[in-house]
């Protein structure tokens, strides 16, 4: 248990570490090719990974609804955003304030999509979240 | 001590929340794909066509290079990085910590490496020291996060 905590904060490391990279890319080239290169490695590493282990079209992909094949797009968008922020307002922020949209988001998708869950502890860690972007946004120096 | 990035503007703000709303439908997405597919498959798909995408944006927009220099080697790594958080989080998911666990401590994670990265301006990045103020933000955004996660039924 310990240790697959220890994994999960690991990850959560990782993702800092890769916008930090492709930060660093992008800082000497743009945006979007740090995108480019971000996704294009990480294709051929996921591509090794999928010979090495195996079952990579196991189960039934093709009866996914055509929406659930859009996330690469997304991601373009989303990797660049990231690469963007980082060198001009610090890891730090630029993970809590995704880490703000993310969370808020998620529940307006899950208001849009029916999810199940519960009101009063929506309402209260929007506003948690809302009050701790104001915070953030009122720092002027 | 290097220079310190300035504070975030309002742009930086709606970018960095719009990302946020990007990041929610590529698990929305990539997540529902994992239903069908394998974990794996969930991953390759969105790499493929997002690196087909990137070079259309590159062809159309060619973006100029910020520098003649060219960049250090390992800064085309972070993909690396990418795929193995992919592997690290479908091997906890599944665990007694489940989803709200492994977003919970991710989020952790993240948060801690970012703050020690700015304070120490790791990978050629500014450097940039948090204030209070920066702190008590983070403090706020992290408990409505976690009050979301563990007692809000939203992933």
């Amino acid at each position: 248990m310990i240790g697959f905590a220890a994994l999960a904060l690991l990850a959560g490391v990782l993702v800092s570490l890769s916008r930090q990279i492709n930060g660093r890319l992008a800082l000497s080239t743009s945006a979007w090719e740090s995108s480019f290169w971000n996704h294009i490695v990480g294709l051929g590493f996921i591509t090794l990974a999928a010979v090495v282990f195996g079952g990579l079209f196991a189960g039934a992909p093709q009866d996914a609804p055509w929406w659930a094949y859009l996330g690469g797009p997304v991601g373009v968008v989303f990797i660049a955003a990231g690469s963007w922020l980082i060198a001009r307002i610090g890891a730090a922020q630029t993970a809590l304030l995704i880490i703000a949209g993310q969370m808020i988001s998620g529940v307006v998708i899950d208001i849009v999509m029916g999810t199940a869950g519960n009101a009063l502890a929506r309402v209260v860690g929007v506003a948690l979240i809302l009050a701790g972007m104001w915070v953030a946004r009122s720092a002027k120096d | 001590m290097a220079d310190l990035a300035p504070a975030p503007r309002l742009l930086h703000f709606a970018a960095a929340f719009g990302a946020g709303g990007l990041l929610s439908l590529m698990v929305l997405f990539n997540g529902t794909l994992a239903v069908y597919g394998s974990l794996l498959f969930a991953s390759w798909v969105p790499h493929l066509t997002g690196t087909l995408l990137a070079i259309i944006i590159l062809l159309a927009l060619r973006p100029r290079r910020a520098s003649m220099v060219r960049p250090p080697l390992w800064a085309y790594l972070g993909g690396v990085s990418g795929g193995v958080t992919v592997m690290l989080t479908s091997a906890t998911v599944n665990t007694a910590l489940a989803l709200s666990g492994t977003i919970a401590l991710g989020l952790a994670g993240q948060m801690l490496f970012s703050l020690f990265a700015d304070i120490r301006g790791l990978f050629g990045l500014p450097q940039r020291m948090p204030k209070p103020r920066d702190y008590l933000a983070l403090a706020l955004i992290i408990a409505g996060s976690l009050v979301l996660i563990f007692l809000g039924g939203a992933t």
